[in-house]
């Protein structure tokens, strides 16, 4: 208890309708390296946020070196000594290298004149510090992901760093940019600073961690020693094990090819994709993040073309330049980000049911017919059971899991040939889930086709038929989902 | 020499030089230093007043109009009081600095309270006291100013009698103008005040978070602005020998379109003393150009209105670019 | 039982009938005779539509969080166009000119707006440039244009149709007055019962998803830029009836005011809310406190400084009722919510 550097008691916080955290309790020691599990919409994010000042708890109480913290704010915070990497890594594009890995030290120096020589010698020693080979003078904006991760964290090297966060640092790394954060997060431990590392690359938990953390729909499930932990147990820990256990099976029927997709294209997005789809499959596309795989939906779909290939659906060869273009071809997509991708918050429920659809409500004049569009709400809402007192509330009130039914049901309005999912049930409780899950095998078995991507292995055995592996930007591997185990393909996708 | 090549202001200065030689070509007395002298002098207005633009452009978003309204208001105080009063060049500048500064300070204090963007704020605030002016001074124009307007403009470094008797030389406002640059210069360069501006327009979530006081750097952009208004209206004065109404206010699309075309980003984050300095000088040498070559005066604000609409469009057009190229996947090499 | 298309709510509908009958009892009450005479009430009905077709066009920018600011400026550029078109069929005689000429000088007019607009849509829809910086450079440009066209003097002496237009009265009540109710009526269907007045409250509430549910963003903001020059050019109409007169600088002053008109009608500038019921009786409010302060000879400068005080006041309010950071504080919840992202290029703002 006293030697713990972090302690946080009983943390709850909820917004908008959401109960992120339930009662946390965590604490961690100095020199410790704790790595944060946990699915999408477990809450991490918003742990993290609480730690490091950002966002107040609504209750409970944060310790720092056995002194309780009253106003935790951000500057409160990294006055203690929290520092954080965001996923956002916070830099100023417009300003260079050397300024941006000096800019904290210089801020809590408090001078008011600037000694440029002192800012280059500053950064130059965070960067030995970590052997980061960066020019200098660069303009941050211009430089690549990954060497802005490594900008970022160089300056929080500059500090008096007691706990460090790393919220998904390797996100956007290559395999050597990797090994050598993970080099840098042994360095900082033997020196006793303390690392929370937030991944969901389980290889790499199991490399770094001493503890590792379970966080599942806002409570915290437990917190083990890496001695006893494997790949399996963590598995277990995030999903918190199958509530249905129930498999998608392929109707045996002759299928039709609904769509083929040769040497599909984007520079910097990804390279030579092909595959086929049928009727009635659900065809899973594993990989992670930076993997280019909602790229390829987001191409698919029209919203960021891809530069060259082709797609042909139904047998007919289609140019995709546009929404309109994709949904024309018989495409619909519930997109990866459902607050800012797929719903307008503050349009009510019953104007994001029918905003894809609209089209087919629309009469001489251009009027709307109202009585057709009324009716059109409410089959959607009866018929995906989408729990609304009144269609006409603000859809931001809704709970998560309703909330992507109303993105679905947007798009069943338009019956589409080819249903994309990306990520549909992030965010959403496990309870909802699996009616969820139901929900989108009942569109294959209606005869459309689905493409489900995900990062939960689970989700994606149980639901499919068919699943391709994804990596950077490449289609790496097909295989079927009934002859592979969740390990077995966990490993796949975590394989560099 | 290639990161010379890539500075957008090395083609504007080309632009500059261009312009020189076109105008000159047509009519040689452009290369008199009489005249160069001459249009130095008078476009020092605008400089001074773009040092202050670039400073509100740097912080972010969008531009503030109200500056010359507060240019207006302080050239007829100013004026008003040493009518009354008396006092010398040293008390016009004090009092313009210090009322200038205050009306500046309202619009930081009323931008960063409502988080509204600062155009919408300064055409209100433009309005409030601009109308207010009117009002107190009943729009009358003054035409005897105070001695010292006169000796303070007429003022001549160097000076130089030519062929014809005319004297000539480097005017104190010019040099009033080269200061006002060289102060935005070092705030901006050498302090952490002035990176502060830079910091806070390129990711103004991350300078607080880092612990910079936003508040207080807004405040000391928008009361910069002012104090520079407030030496403009000083040095149109001494110009212009009178106090009308309608004589600053009016120009603010004009230096704005200066301090753009000089590299300012309407995006915020990006801008340099050396860019605005050339912006104003284009524009210095245009209206000049247009004079000597008796085109009509009009065709001047077409120009500024090309100027703005360019320069959004070039500053989003590269967004969109940088956009499109990102990369978002390190993608393999074929197996 | 019919629901309405767009549902949302708005700022204050009930407390604006409040306002307007306390600003008409307030301006009664200090002109006692001449502010409710029909003299005055009639004086009203003719210079409220210039004031509602400005406000109105503002709007419209203004439901997808955008904003105009060359509306005037097109305007007066409307109206020098016709002007000048005017001059040229009739040889310089242009009060002698035909209806039928007259007509085709006006269509020359609305070209030369929806010109303007289609500078904007474009900048706007296709080049993603912000709205205010577009409308900004376009509105400079466009002043430009119209003291070229000019040379800065007034063009004067135009055919009984447009005086008719903005002085003329059908059956007792002024033309424009009238002209105006059918625009607004047109309206009010335009954006509660039309796929496109659909797709502007979409657009409005959230760019990309309306994207993403195969809205064609780009097509409406364009048609959304030509509308609202559209009521530029019918403003610049009105004016040349009732000035008998056009310049490149008229009407100035009026940019705020319908700025202004929106903030109080209810209309966020973050887009997506917006009623006409709230706009309407906004732009009767604001021409009742301008008459009645033109009774009272205040002088005009004073009134301008009065409209900025009134929108500081309006955003001081908006601040306090905390109504317009909905859409900032949605955009905090989308991403604390810590629904997974990649980590953007740093240069994105």
């Amino acid at each position: 208890m006293t030697d713990d550097l972090l302690r946080l008691s009983n943390i709850d916080k909820r917004f908008a309708g959401v109960h992120a955290l339930k009662g946390v309790d965590f604490s961690l020691r100095s020199g410790e390296v704790r790595c944060l599990v946990g699915e999408n919409g477990s809450g991490k994010s918003t742990l993290i946020k609480i730690i490091s000042g950002v966002v107040r708890p609504n209750e409970g109480e944060i310790w720092v070196a056995g002194e309780k913290v009253s106003n935790p704010t951000a500057n409160e915070m990294i006055r203690r000594g929290v520092h954080v990497i965001y996923q956002d890594l916070s830099l100023f594009p417009n300003l260079t290298v050397a300024e941006n890995i000096a800019m904290p030290h210089v801020a809590e120096s408090g001078k008011v004149l600037i000694d440029w020589s002192n800012i280059n010698a500053t950064a130059r020693q965070a960067m030995a510090r970590i052997n980061a080979k960066i020019d200098a003078d660069a303009v941050v904006g211009e430089l690549p992901v990954g060497l802005q991760q490594m900008v970022a964290i160089c300056r929080a090297l500059t500090g008096d760093v007691k706990l460090l966060i790393l919220d998904e640092p390797t996100a956007s790394l290559t395999k050597v940019e990797i090994d050598q954060l993970l080099n840098v997060v042994a360095d900082m431990k033997s020196r006793g600073i303390s690392i929370i590392f937030i991944t969901h690359k389980l290889d790499e938990v199991l490399k770094v961690a001493d503890t590792v953390t379970g966080l599942r729909d806002g409570s915290i499930v437990g917190t083990f020693e890496r001695s006893a932990l494997d790949n399996d147990k963590l598995v277990e820990i995030v999903t918190g094990g199958p509530v249905d256990q129930s498999r998608f099976r392929l109707a045996k029927r002759e299928r039709k090819k609904l769509l083929e997709v040769r040497n599909l294209t984007k520079r910097f997005n990804f390279a030579d994709v092909s595959f086929d789809l049928y009727e009635g499959e659900i065809l899973g596309i594993a990989g992670v993040i930076g993997s280019g795989r909602s790229e390829l939906a987001i191409a698919l779909f029209g919203v960021d073309p891809a530069d060259r290939g082709s797609i042909v659906v139904d047998g007919r060869e289609r140019r995709i330049a546009s929404v309109q273009d994709s949904v024309e071809a018989g495409f619909a997509c519930v997109p990866e980000n459902r607050l800012t991708q797929g719903l307008a918050l503050k349009r009510s429920v019953a104007d994001n049911l029918i905003a894809a659809a609209i089209e087919s409500c629309v009469g001489p004049f251009r009027l709307i017919d109202r009585n057709h569009r009324d009716a059109l709400i409410a089959k959607w809402i009866a018929s995906l059971s989408i729990k609304a007192n009144d269609p006409q509330v603000a859809v931001e009130t809704l709970s998560g899991g309703n909330q992507q039914r109303v993105v679905i049901g947007k798009w069943l309005a338009t019956a589409p040939k080819i249903f994309i999912l990306d990520g549909p049930t992030v965010g959403v409780d496990i309870a909802a889930k699996s009616s969820i899950h139901q929900i989108v095998r009942s569109l294959a078995a209606e005869g459309a086709g689905v493409i489900l991507i995900s990062d939960e292995v689970p989700e994606l055995i149980r639901n499919t038929n068919r699943i391709l592996l994804m990596r950077s930007g490449r289609i790496q591997g097909e295989i079927e989902s009934d002859a592979v185990t969740s390990d077995e393909l966990q490993r796949m996708v975590e394989a560099a | 020499m290639k990161s010379l090549l890539n500075r957008s202001e090395f083609y504007l200065a080309l632009l500059i030089l261009l312009l020189c030689v076109v105008i000159g070509s047509l009519n040689p007395h452009f290369f008199a230093l009489q005249n160069i002298l001459g249009f130095l002098k008078t476009s020092s207005v605008n400089g001074i007043l773009a040092v202050g633009v670039l400073f509100v452009l740097i912080l972010g978003g969008t531009p503030d109009v109200s500056f010359t309204a507060i240019a207006q208001v302080v050239e007829y105080v100013v004026v008003l009081a040493t009518l009354r009063w008396g006092g010398d060049i040293a008390v016009g500048f004090f009092i313009a600095c210090a009322l200038g500064a205050a009306l500046g300070a309202v619009n930081g204090f009323l931008i960063h309270y409502f988080r509204v963007t600062t155009i919408i704020v300064t055409i209100a605030t433009f309005n409030v006291y601009y109308g207010l002016l009117y009002v107190m001074t009943g729009g009358g124009v003054i035409f005897v100013v105070p001695r010292f307007f006169k000796d303070f403009g007429e003022y001549l470094i160097l000076p130089t009698t030519d062929a014809s008797g005319g004297v000539f030389g480097l005017s104190l406002l010019t040099v009033l103008w080269a200061g006002a640059l060289a102060l935005g210069w070092f705030i901006l360069r050498r302090t952490f005040l002035g990176r502060s501006i830079l910091a806070m327009g390129g990711n103004e979530i991350a300078a607080e978070r880092l612990g910079i006081r936003t508040f207080w750097v807004r405040m000391f952009v928008f009361a910069f602005v002012g104090l520079l208004s407030g030496v403009a209206a000083i040095a149109h004065t001494a110009i212009v020998l009178s106090a009308i109404p309608n004589s600053i206010v009016g120009k603010e699309l004009e230096v704005i379109a200066a301090v753009v075309l000089g590299g300012a980003s309407l995006f915020g984050g990006k801008g340099t003393i050396t860019g605005t300095l050339l912006g104003v000088l284009l524009f210095a040498v245009l209206r000049n150009g247009l004079v000597l070559l008796n085109i009509s005066s009009y065709w001047y604000d077409v120009a500024i209105g090309i100027a703005i609409t360019v320069g959004v469009s070039f500053s989003a057009f590269q967004q969109l670019r940088s956009r499109r190229s990102k990369v978002n996947v390190i993608v393999a090499q074929a197996a | 039982m019919k629901t309405p298309l767009v549902s949302h709510r708005s700022f204050v509908d009930a407390p604006l009938i409040g306002i307007l009958i306390a600003v008409v009892v307030l301006m009664a009450i200090l002109s006692p005779v001449r502010f409710l005479s029909p003299l005055n009430l009639e004086s009203m009905a003719y210079q409220l539509p210039m004031l509602a077709l400005l406000s109105l066009g503002m709007m419209i920018s203004m439901l997808t969080g955008g904003i105009n600011l060359a509306i005037v400026s097109a305007a007066n550029l409307t109206g020098i166009v016709t002007a000048l078109t005017l001059k040229l069929l009739t040889g310089g005689d242009s009060a002698s000119a035909s209806v039928a000429i007259t007509l085709v000088a006006m269509a020359a007019g609305l070209m030369s707006a929806l010109a303007a607009g289609a500078l904007m849509g474009f900048l706007v829809a296709y080049l993603e440039v912000p709205a205010i910086l577009a409308t900004l450079g376009a509105m400079t440009l466009i002043d430009g244009i119209n003291v070229v066209l000019t040379r800065g003097y007034t063009l004067s002496d135009f055919p009984g149709m447009l005086l008719a237009i903005g002085n003329g009265a059908i059956l007792g009540v002024p033309a424009p007055f009238v002209m105006l109710i059918v625009v607004v009526l047109a309206l009010h269907v335009l954006l509660a019962r039309t796929r496109f007045g659909f797709d502007l409250y979409m657009i409005g509430s959230n760019l990309t998803a309306a994207r993403y549910s195969n809205i064609d963003t780009r097509a409406v903001l364009m048609r959304q830029y030509l509308l609202s020059a559209a009521f530029s050019a019918l403003t610049g109409f009105v004016m040349m009836g009732q000035f008998n007169s056009v310049k490149s600088n008229y009407a100035q002053s009026y940019l705020l005011v319908s700025v202004l008109a929106c903030f109080l009608g209810g209309v966020d500038p973050f887009g997506g809310v917006g009623r006409l019921s709230g706009m309407v009786l906004a732009v009767v409010i604001l021409q009742a406190i301008s008459s009645g302060v033109n009774l009272m000879r205040v002088d005009p400068f004073f009134v301008t400084a009065m409209w900025g005080a009134m929108i500081l006041a309006l955003i001081a309010i908006n601040h306090f009722s905390g109504r317009w950071r909905r859409s900032a504080r949605l955009a905090e919840v989308a991403r604390t919510l810590g629904v997974e992202q990649r980590p953007p290029p740093v240069g994105e703002r």
